[in-house]
C-alpha cells in the first residue's frame, strides 16, 4: 500500500507542476494573455496529486471550475492545456471550453465544470457505465465543500451507494464558497459526516498532506473496484489565491492575511519536500532538477499557446451537434 | 442637420407649383438625387429629387395644394435627428417623440403619420396591403394608392392586385413604371398591348405616350371639344392646365394694355420659294419645312431689328432678353401649350424645322419639359388651317409681343389693269402697349411683311 | 399493416433497441414493475432485468446527470421524466451539461442519450403536470427535440433518437398514447430534420405538432368541403427544423397557420412565424395566425381547462380568417 520511491517522486512532480503552472497563470492572467476566469488551485495540490496517483489512465474523473490541478494530475499534456486557457484552436477543447470546461476524453477527464455540484451526477453515470460495461474502471469525483449543500450531492451519493457504484467522492474542503465560509453554509463540521446518511464510508484527511490523501484514496479506489461501492473523502485544505484571479480576497472582505499566511505555512509541497529530504528519498539537487524541468516544460507550453492560432470565426458553428 | 425640401424654381416665369404626388412617405429613408415628389406647375409635371440623404422626417405640404415656388414642403433629417420645433405643429416638441408619434426611442425611424395635418389626403397615408400583394404590385409597377382593398379592415389582398393588373399572361407579369401607369390612366390607354422598351421589357412613360399618340390618331383629332363632357347643365371641373391657362390669360389681359396692328402679307413668293426648295430640302435633310418654320425665322430676324419685342416688363424695368426664343402655340387635346424654338434668329432653317417638329410632336404627347414651355420670348399663334381671316391674340405673359396668323386666302388683285389672283394672309401683332409704342409695332409688322415677301433674300443664308 | 398504439410503438422501439444494443439502458421513475406511468416501459423489466430497466429514486438531476455521464463514457441511456413539468428540477443537467458538452469539449465528447418526456393538458392534472413547454428545449443549441404525432413516427423517431449520437429531448404527448395507427413490426428510423407533409393543399399552410396534427387534418377535411385546400405539415423534429418544407409550402399558399400546444408567447409557433416573416414575407397573402395555448398556467377546474385547450374548431376558424384575405 505504501508508495514506492518512484511514486513519491511522482507525487512531488505532480504537485510542483500544478504549483508552477498556476503561478505562471497568475502572471499570464495579469498581463491579459489568459482571458476569462482563472480559478487557481494553488495550495490544494496534494488533493489532486494524491487521488490521481491511485487512478489508472482508464479511470475517470469529474472536475470543477477549479480544475487545472485535476487535469494536470490525471496526465493531460501541458501544451494543449495551456493553449485551451489561451482560447487557441490547438487547445484540448479547440478553444471552445476554456479553463472551466477543460476535458480530455483520452485520459478519462470528463470535464471541468462551471456549475458547482454539476459533476457529481455525471461521475455517478460514468461509474454506472463502468458497471454496465463491466470494465472495472473507477471514477473519482472532485467537488468543493459547498457543493455538498447542493441537491446533486445528495442525489448522487444516494444513487451511488444504492447501486454500489465504483465512485470515489473527493470533497476539496478549502473552507469557502467564494466568500462564504463553511460555518455560514452548513451546520456540519465535517462534510464526510454526511456519508453516514448514505451508508458509505466517510473519511476526513489532511488535504495538505499528500500521503494521507494518497492513502485514503487508495483504500477507496480498492473498495470501489471490488464492487463494494463509493467512499466519501473529505480533504481539508485551503486556496491561497482569491476565488479567481482578480478577486480581492485579502483583508476585510472575507478573510485575513493572517489566515492565509497560516495556511501557507502548511504548504503541501514544502511539507512533502522536507519529508522526502528528511527520509533521504531524494536530494535537493534532484528536486532542483525536477523543478527546472517543470519550469522548462511550462515555458514550452506557454510558447506553444502563444504561437498557436485562434480558431477561425466560422468554427463557432462546429461541434454543436455530432 | 435638417435639410429643407422646397418646390424648386421651375422656369423663369413659374410662380406657383403643387405637389401631385409624394413618392415617399414620412419616415422613409431617402438618397440624395432620388425622386421625392412630383410637382405640377404651369401644365407640366416634374419629378423633384431629394436635396439630401437622410430620412424624410416631415411632409409640410400635402398633395394637391398650390403654393409659391421655393416654399418649404418637407424636411430631411439624419437618422436619429429630432425635428426642430419650428417645423412641428404648435405644442409638439421634436426633442422627445410626442404621444401618438411612431418615432422610436432611438429615433432611427421618425414617422409622424399620426400627427399629419388633417388636410392630408387619403392618398398619402400608409397603404394597408398584405406583403405578397405589395411585392406583386411593385413587380408589376402598380401604384399602391390606385388599388381597391377588399380584405378585412380595408387591407389590399393579393387578389386585389391580380385583378387590378390582370395581365394577359399570368406567368409573365407586366412590368411598368409608376409614371407610365399614371400616364396610361391619364390618356385612357390600356397597357396590355404596349411593348415596353425599358429594362427587361418594363413599360416606360415614353412607351405609353407613343401608344397614346397612335390611339389619338386613330380616333382622329379634335377630341378636345368632343370629349369634354359639356353636357348642358353640367359643371366641368377645371383641371390644372385649364386653371393655369385661365389665370395667365386673365392676368395678361388685365395687366398689359393690348394694341394690335394688322397687315396683309403676299404669300405667293414664300409659297413658291418653299415649293422650289422642298424636294431638295427633304432629300438632304429628311425634313419638311412648313410655312410656320419660315414665319418663325422671319419673326426672329425682325425681332433682332426691334429688340423691345424681346422685352419683358418687370418691377425693376424692361428686361430685354438676350436670346430670341420664338414660341409656337400648339393645340393639344385639353388645352394649349407654347413650346419655343431657341435662338431662332441664329438658327438655320434646317435647325428650326428640326426643333419645331420635335417640339410639336412632343407637345402632342405631353412630353415637353418645363423649360421648353417657359423659355419663349415671343409667340406665334397660327389659325391658318381654319377658315379664320384674322384674329387677335392675348399676350403670353410676360412676353410683350404675339403674332396672330390667319388663313392664306385668294384675293383679286390688279396688275397693269389686269385682275389677277394672289394668295394673301392677314397677320396681326398684339403688343404690350406699356413698353411698345405704335410706331415701333408698325415698323415690326412692316419689316416682317417685307421679309416674308422676299423669301429668297430673307432665307438666303439659312 | 397492423395497427398499434403510440404507447406500444414506443415500447416496441425501446425493446428492439435494447435487444439490438447492450449499451441501451432505461432509467426513470416507476418504469420497472409499474411499466411507466403511461405504460411505455411495460414488460421491459421482465425481459431485460433491473440492471437495464432501472427504477430510480425521485432524483431527476441525479439520474439525468448519471445518464449524461454514462453517455459520455460509452452507454446509450434513455431517461424517462414522468412529465415535462419535472424537467425543471434537472434543468442544469439538460441545459448546461447534456446540451453543451460536445461543444465545450471541442467535439471530443459525445452524449448519445435520450430524455423521454411528455406534454399535454386535458387530464385534470393542473399546472404542474400538464405543461407543454417543449419550445424551451428547441431553443437550446445542442439538443435535438423530437415531437412524434403518430404511432409510426413515435417508433421511428425513438429508434433514431437512441441510435443517434446527439442528446435528444423526446417529447411525447399524453393524449396520443392511446391513439392507434399502422406501425411496421421491424425496426426502422425516421431521420431528424425531415418534416412530413401530411396533406397537400394550395390555399393555407398549417404547421402543426403533436396532437394538433390530427386536429389540423380534421380541419383540413372540413375546409375542403368549403373549397379551401389546406396543406398540413408536421415538422416531426422541432430541432433540427425542416425550414425548407415549411417555406416552400408558404411560398405556394401564401398563408400560414401554426398550431402548437406550447404557450403562445415566445413559443414554437412564434419561432415558425418569425422564420416565415424573415424568409418568406413577400409570399404572405394574409397575416400569420398562431393557434397556441393561452399564456396562463394550466387551470385545474374542468371548464377552465376545456377553455384552455383547442383543436379542430379553433383551427377551422383560423383557416376561415386566413381565407378572408383572398
Amino acid at each position: 500500500m505504501d508508495p514506492t520511491k518512484d511514486q513519491l517522486i511522482s507525487l512531488y512532480r505532480t504537485m510542483q507542476t500544478i504549483r508552477l503552472f498556476e503561478e505562471r497563470i497568475v502572471d499570464l492572467y495579469a498581463r491579459g494573455e489568459v482571458p476569462g476566469l482563472a480559478h487557481l488551485y494553488i495550495g490544494e495540490e496534494a488533493v489532486a496529486a494524491g487521488v490521481c496517483a491511485v487512478l489508472t489512465d482508464d479511470d475517470y474523473i469529474t472536475s470543477t471550475h477549479r480544475g487545472h490541478g485535476h487535469v494536470i494530475a490525471k496526465g493531460t499534456e501541458l501544451e494543449p492545456m495551456m493553449a485551451e486557457l489561451f482560447g487557441k484552436k490547438t487547445g484540448c477543447c479547440k478553444g471552445k471550453g476554456g479553463s472551466m470546461h477543460i476535458a480530455d476524453m483520452d485520459r478519462g477527464i470528463l470535464g471541468a465544470n462551471g456549475i458547482a455540484g454539476g459533476g457529481l451526477p455525471i461521475a455517478v453515470g460514468a461509474a454506472w457505465s463502468s458497471k454496465w460495461r463491466a470494465t472495472n474502471q473507477v471514477t473519482a469525483c472532485f467537488f468543493g465543500d459547498d457543493s455538498s449543500s447542493n441537491g446533486t450531492f445528495h442525489e448522487s451519493l444516494n444513487l451511488a451507494s444504492l447501486h454500489k457504484l465504483p465512485v470515489v467522492f473527493v470533497c476539496e474542503n478549502n473552507g469557502y464558497g467564494i466568500s462564504v465560509c463553511q460555518a455560514k453554509c452548513t451546520p456540519v463540521t465535517d462534510v464526510a459526516s454526511r456519508a453516514v446518511a448514505y451508508e458509505m464510508p466517510g473519511v476526513v484527511v489532511d488535504g495538505n498532506n499528500v500521503l494521507e490523501v494518497y492513502e485514503a484514496a487508495a483504500k477507496a479506489v480498492k473498495r470501489a473496484r471490488a464492487g463494494e461501492g463509493p467512499t466519501l473523502i473529505e480533504c481539508k485544505t485551503y486556496r491561497w489565491r482569491g476565488h479567481h484571479e482578480g478577486d480581492p480576497n485579502q483583508g476585510a472582505r472575507y478573510r485575513t492575511k493572517e489566515e492565509i499566511q497560516a495556511w501557507k505555512e502548511k504548504c503541501p509541497i514544502e511539507r512533502f519536500r522536507k519529508k522526502m529530504l528528511k527520509d533521504r528519498i531524494t536530494t535537493k539537487k534532484s528536486l532542483g532538477k525536477i523543478d527546472d524541468d517543470i519550469s522548462e516544460a511550462i515555458s514550452e507550453a506557454v510558447k506553444f499557446a502563444q504561437e498557436s492560432d485562434f480558431p477561425a470565426v466560422e468554427e463557432m458553428y462546429d461541434d454543436i451537434y455530432v | 442637420m435638417a435639410v429643407e425640401v422646397v418646390i424648386p424654381m421651375l422656369g423663369v416665369t413659374v410662380e406657383n407649383g403643387k405637389i401631385v404626388e409624394w413618392l415617399k412617405t414620412e419616415g422613409d429613408p431617402v438618397e440624395k438625387g432620388e425622386s421625392l415628389f412630383i410637382v405640377e406647375a404651369d401644365k407640366v409635371t416634374t419629378e423633384v429629387e431629394s436635396p439630401a440623404t437622410g430620412i424624410l422626417a416631415k411632409i409640410l405640404l400635402p398633395e394637391g395644394e398650390e403654393v409659391p415656388v421655393l416654399t418649404v414642403v418637407g424636411l430631411i433629417t439624419e437618422p436619429g435627428e429630432a425635428i426642430p420645433d419650428a417645423y412641428l405643429p404648435p405644442g409638439a416638441s421634436g426633442g422627445v417623440p410626442s404621444k401618438g408619434s411612431k418615432a422610436t426611442e432611438t429615433g432611427e425611424q421618425v414617422d409622424f403619420a399620426e400627427d399629419a395635418p388633417a388636410t392630408q389626403t387619403a392618398l398619402s397615408g400608409p397603404v394597408r396591403i398584405v406583403p405578397a400583394a405589395r411585392k406583386l404590385a411593385q413587380d408589376r409597377g402598380l401604384d399602391l394608392h390606385s388599388l381597391l382593398p377588399s380584405g378585412p379592415e380595408n387591407v389590399i389582398t393579393y387578389d386585389d392586385v391580380v385583378k387590378a393588373d390582370a395581365p394577359s399572361d399570368d406567368a409573365v407579369p407586366q412590368r411598368i413604371s409608376t409614371l407610365a401607369r399614371r400616364q396610361a390612366e391619364a390618356h385612357g390607354v390600356s397597357t396590355d398591348a404596349i411593348k415596353g422598351t425599358g429594362v427587361r421589357g418594363r413599360i416606360m412613360r415614353s412607351d405609353v405616350t407613343a401608344a397614346a399618340d397612335t390611339v389619338r390618331l386613330e380616333r382622329k383629332v379634335s377630341r378636345s371639344a368632343a370629349e369634354v363632357d359639356a353636357t348642358f347643365g353640367s359643371v366641368i371641373p377645371m383641371d390644372s392646365m385649364r386653371q393655369t391657362i385661365a389665370r395667365r390669360l386673365a392676368g395678361s389681359a388685365f395687366t398689359a394694355p393690348h394694341v394690335a396692328f394688322y397687315t396683309d402679307v403676299h404669300m405667293d413668293p414664300l409659297l413658291q420659294y418653299r415649293k422650289s426648295i422642298l424636294n431638295a430640302f427633304e432629300k438632304h435633310y429628311d425634313l419638311r419645312p412648313s410655312i410656320n418654320d419660315f414665319l418663325i425665322k422671319a419673326v426672329a430676324l425682325t425681332i433682332r431689328e426691334f429688340p423691345l419685342l424681346n422685352g419683358m416688363l418687370k418691377d425693376d424695368g424692361i428686361h430685354v432678353l438676350p436670346n430670341i426664343n420664338v414660341g409656337l402655340a400648339v393645340a393639344i387635346p385639353n388645352g394649349l401649350v407654347v413650346p419655343a424654338i431657341t435662338d431662332a434668329d441664329q438658327c438655320g432653317l434646317k435647325g428650326i424645322v428640326q426643333q419645331r417638329s420635335d417640339l410639336v410632336g412632343r407637345a402632342l404627347k405631353g412630353q415637353l419639359s418645363m423649360d421648353e414651355m417657359e423659355r419663349g420670348t415671343f409667340t406665334i399663334s397660327s389659325l391658318a388651317q381654319f377658315d379664320i381671316t384674322f384674329f387677335t391674340s392675348i399676350l403670353n405673359p410676360p412676353q410683350s409681343g404675339i403674332l396672330s396668323v390667319g388663313k392664306t386666302r385668294d384675293e383679286l388683285y390688279l396688275v397693269d389693269g389686269e385682275v389677277k389672283v394672289r394668295h394673301v394672309a392677314t397677320m396681326g401683332l398684339a403688343v404690350d402697349h406699356r413698353i411698345i409704342d405704335g410706331a415701333m409695332a408698325a415698323g415690326f409688322v412692316q419689316g416682317l411683311k417685307e421679309k416674308l415677301e422676299t423669301p429668297a433674300f430673307t432665307f438666303m443664308h439659312t | 399493416m397492423r395497427e398499434i398504439t403510440y404507447c406500444d410503438a414506443l415500447n416496441e422501439a425501446l425493446r428492439q433497441c435494447m435487444q439490438e444494443d447492450d449499451r441501451v439502458v432505461v432509467l426513470g421513475e416507476d418504469i420497472g414493475c409499474y411499466g411507466g406511468i403511461f405504460q411505455v416501459t411495460k414488460g421491459l423489466l421482465d425481459e431485460f432485468g433491473p440492471d437495464r430497466i432501472v427504477d430510480t429514486p425521485i432524483a431527476e438531476a441525479g439520474f439525468v446527470g448519471a445518464c449524461v455521464g454514462a453517455a459520455l463514457t460509452g452507454m446509450r441511456p434513455v431517461a424517462e421524466i414522468m412529465f415535462i413539468d419535472f424537467t425543471t428540477v434537472c434543468m442544469d443537467m439538460i441545459v448546461n451539461q447534456m446540451a453543451k458538452m460536445h461543444y465545450m469539449f471541442g467535439g471530443k465528447g459525445r452524449v448519445p442519450m435520450v430524455l423521454r418526456t411528455n406534454i399535454g393538458a386535458g387530464r385534470g392534472t393542473a399546472a404542474q403536470h400538464s405543461q407543454s413547454f417543449h419550445s424551451f428545449f428547441a431553443h437550446m443549441p445542442g439538443l435535438v427535440v423530437a415531437a412524434p404525432a403518430t404511432p409510426y413516427d413515435a417508433k421511428g423517431l425513438l429508434t433514431e433518437a437512441i441510435k443517434n449520437d446527439n442528446p435528444v429531448i423526446f417529447v411525447e404527448h399524453k393524449r396520443l398514447y392511446i391513439s392507434k395507427g399502422p406501425v411496421p413490426e421491424e425496426s426502422y428510423t425516421i431521420p431528424f430534420g425531415k418534416a412530413e407533409i401530411k396533406r397537400e393543399g394550395r390555399d393555407v399552410t398549417i404547421v402543426a405538432t403533436h396532437a394538433l396534427v390530427g386536429s389540423a387534418l380534421e380541419a383540413a377535411e372540413q375546409a375542403s368541403k368549403e373549397g379551401i385546400e389546406a396543406e398540413v405539415i408536421d415538422p416531426r423534429t422541432l430541432s433540427p427544423l425542416d425550414k425548407d418544407t415549411i417555406l416552400n409550402s408558404v411560398q405556394k399558399t401564401g398563408r400560414l397557420l401554426v398550431a402548437d400546444e406550447d404557450n403562445k408567447t415566445y413559443g414554437f409557433a412564434a419561432e415558425i412565424s418569425a422564420i416565415v416573416a424573415e424568409e418568406a414575407i413577400y409570399y404572405l397573402k394574409a397575416p400569420i395566425i398562431r393557434n397556441a395555448s393561452p399564456d396562463t398556467p394550466v387551470p385545474f377546474s374542468p371548464p377552465l381547462e376545456k377553455a384552455y385547450m383547442f383543436g379542430k374548431e379553433a383551427l377551422m376558424e383560423s383557416i376561415r380568417r386566413l381565407m378572408a384575405y383572398a
